[in-house]
């Protein structure tokens, strides 16, 4: 599938420190990425640079086919941001709020009243679009920083933390958004923290470590790879011909027989290898009564890859 | 840089915008000291080294030309830096380039600005026509364009000092140590070539055209000044762009 956002070789330095290094990764179009890390890890300087607040020190941004350091006002009309901690203007309206940006998107002022009506509906908001934001729960203006961001229907959705200090219902809301936004067409990078939540949306992750990414793919890949391969296989009359034809597999890196007749099998491939090795099992003679591969939380899995994991 | 967007940007921050109470509350302080000084001239001609009939338009220049860098730094310090304190800034550089939001601040500011300049223009012929002389519609123009674009100097300074601070504070402090740098600049003494990089210096060269009514008008001298005060204009304001263009927000 073609990439809506491609990032290849990204530097960013604060003074010695490289917060990005190198930093590459595709998002797919029609996909909810995943970008996750721990604090100081590269995420929202990378938002930063993808939406035009900050500048890279080196590497090239594409989105949506357009050069990011060529094309930087067309891609902000395709792009949508939810920067993290960011004010409004509190002593005015949502309404005349979305107004302003609305028609700083370049809308006139009867579609600007429009389509801030129909997104403030949108995200929860009708009923408070002619209160002052500085009267907003924090949910609040986050649903409101959501609606600008949809403003002139965006191709690509960025969000930074977006559910970042809500409460249960808030992050309910948010995400049903997300997801609503996602159903009809938008592509969308968020980054959190919340693993839970990711692994609720997301279709891919990408894992970001000392502005690196350590790891990327679907969360069944990333499961699979961070659970270093170990396939469990009982079997009732497991022979060493057996043992001996399995380890022979280009994939498998060792095995190891426990007891009550298991068989654990480490391997080293991406696809999933289990039919193929009960295949081999059966047509020599094994009785398998059990084949199960570990499969890691994402929360292991995060802390496999970050090497958090004790 | 789009023009469209540069005028929402503007009349956004002169009719609804964050700031539009304070920026009209010291702009119009401004106005309402030059017509007071204007209303009670004669008790003023000691300040001036020439005691006598001081014309109007000749206090509110001097009075724009002293005090009115001091009501831009209030009102300008943080037109930028207010807006990277809050975050309200990456809302608006995610949908519109970052020149035109720097000029849509420096436009409103300066339009505000230019409007009450004019209202003490008209004010300066009405006190001037009550006073039992004709209407100098030259000086007049000439006084509004001078203030206007002296105070239009200054703001594009203090915008700059806004665009490099990381808070509000340190714009504010920026401020007042850069304009008292400009004061200390220009009070050097007479060939002095720092004097040629203060706005003052280019303002003053024409007092005395606002000074003496009778005398003819140095046409030469008005339009080298004028053009110099806009080439300061646009010369701090490319560098306003640039280093915000370089900013991380």
């Amino acid at each position: 599938m073609a990439a809506a956002i491609s990032i290849k070789g990204l530097y960013k330095k604060y003074g010695p420190r490289y917060v990005l290094d190198n930093l590459s990764f595709d998002v797919e179009k029609g996909s909810i990425y995943g970008f996750l890390g721990q604090n100081g890890a590269g995420k929202t300087t990378t938002i930063k640079i993808l939406s035009g607040l900050s500048i890279p020190d080196e590497g090239q941004i594409i989105i949506d086919n357009m050069d990011l350091s060529a094309e930087a006002d067309n891609i902000k009309n395709i792009l949508g941001l939810v920067p993290q901690d960011s004010e409004f203007y509190d002593e005015r309206t949502a309404l005349s709020q979305m107004n302003y940006f609305a028609s700083l998107k370049g809308l006139s002022k009867s579609e600007a009243q429009e389509v801030s009506n129909l997104l403030l509906e949108r995200v929860g908001l009708q009923s408070e679009m002619t209160k002052k934001v500085g009267s907003f729960s924090h949910g609040m203006k986050k649903r409101l920083s959501i609606a600008q961001a949809l403003l002139n229907d965006p191709k690509i959705l960025i969000l930074d933390e977006p559910t970042n200090g809500l409460d249960p219902v808030g992050v309910r809301q948010v995400k049903q958004i997300i997801q609503e936004c996602n159903e009809n067409g938008i592509t969308i990078l968020v980054s959190s923290h919340n693993l839970l939540e990711v692994q609720e949306i997301c279709t891919h992750i990408g894992i970001l470590k000392n502005g690196k990414l350590i790891t990327e793919g679907t969360i069944e890949e990333i499961r699979r790879l961070e659970s270093n391969g170990v396939i469990t296989v009982g079997i009732y009359n497991i022979s060493p011909e057996i043992v001996d034809l399995v380890e022979n597999m280009d994939y498998v890196v060792k095995t190891k027989i426990k007891e009550n007749n298991i068989l654990e099998i480490y391997v080293n491939s991406e696809v999933d290898v289990k039919p193929e090795l009960n295949k081999l099992i059966v047509e020599n003679g094994g009785q398998v009564f059990k084949l199960i591969e570990n499969s890691l939380s994402l929360e292991d899995a995060y802390l496999n890859a970050t090497g958090m994991k004790e | 840089m789009n023009i469209s967007k540069i005028r929402i940007v503007a009349l956004d921050e002169i009719l609804r915008g964050v700031k539009s109470k304070h920026v009209w509350f010291f702009s119009s302080a401004l106005a309402f000291i030059c017509i007071l000084a204007m209303h009670y001239s004669t008790s003023l001609a000691f300040l001036f080294s020439d005691s006598g009939k001081i014309p109007f338009t000749y206090i509110s220049f001097m009075i724009i030309l002293i005090i009115g860098p001091f009501f831009i730094l209030v009102t300008a310090f943080d037109s930028i830096s207010n807006e990277v304190e809050k975050g309200t800034v990456r809302y608006i550089i995610s949908k519109i380039d970052r020149a035109s939001f720097m000029l849509g601040k420096f436009c409103s500011l300066f339009l505000i600005f230019a409007v009450l300049t004019f209202i003490v223009a008209i004010m300066g012929q009405v006190y001037t026509y009550s006073s039992g002389n004709a209407f100098d519609l030259e000086r007049m123009i000439l006084f509004w364009l001078f203030s206007s674009l002296y105070l239009g100097c200054f703001i594009s300074i203090f915008i700059f000092v806004s665009t490099l601070s990381k808070n509000n504070k340190i714009a504010f402090t920026m401020s007042a140590i850069l304009l008292g740098i400009t004061i200390y600049f220009f009070m050097q003494g007479g060939n002095e070539y720092l004097r040629y990089l203060t706005p003052p210096y280019y303002a003053f060269a024409v007092s005395g055209t606002m000074k003496n009514t009778t005398g003819e008008i140095d046409y030469f001298n008005m339009i080298r000044n004028l053009v110099s005060m806009l080439l300061f204009i646009v010369a701090t304001l490319s560098i306003d762009i640039l280093t915000f263009k370089r900013r991380d927000l």
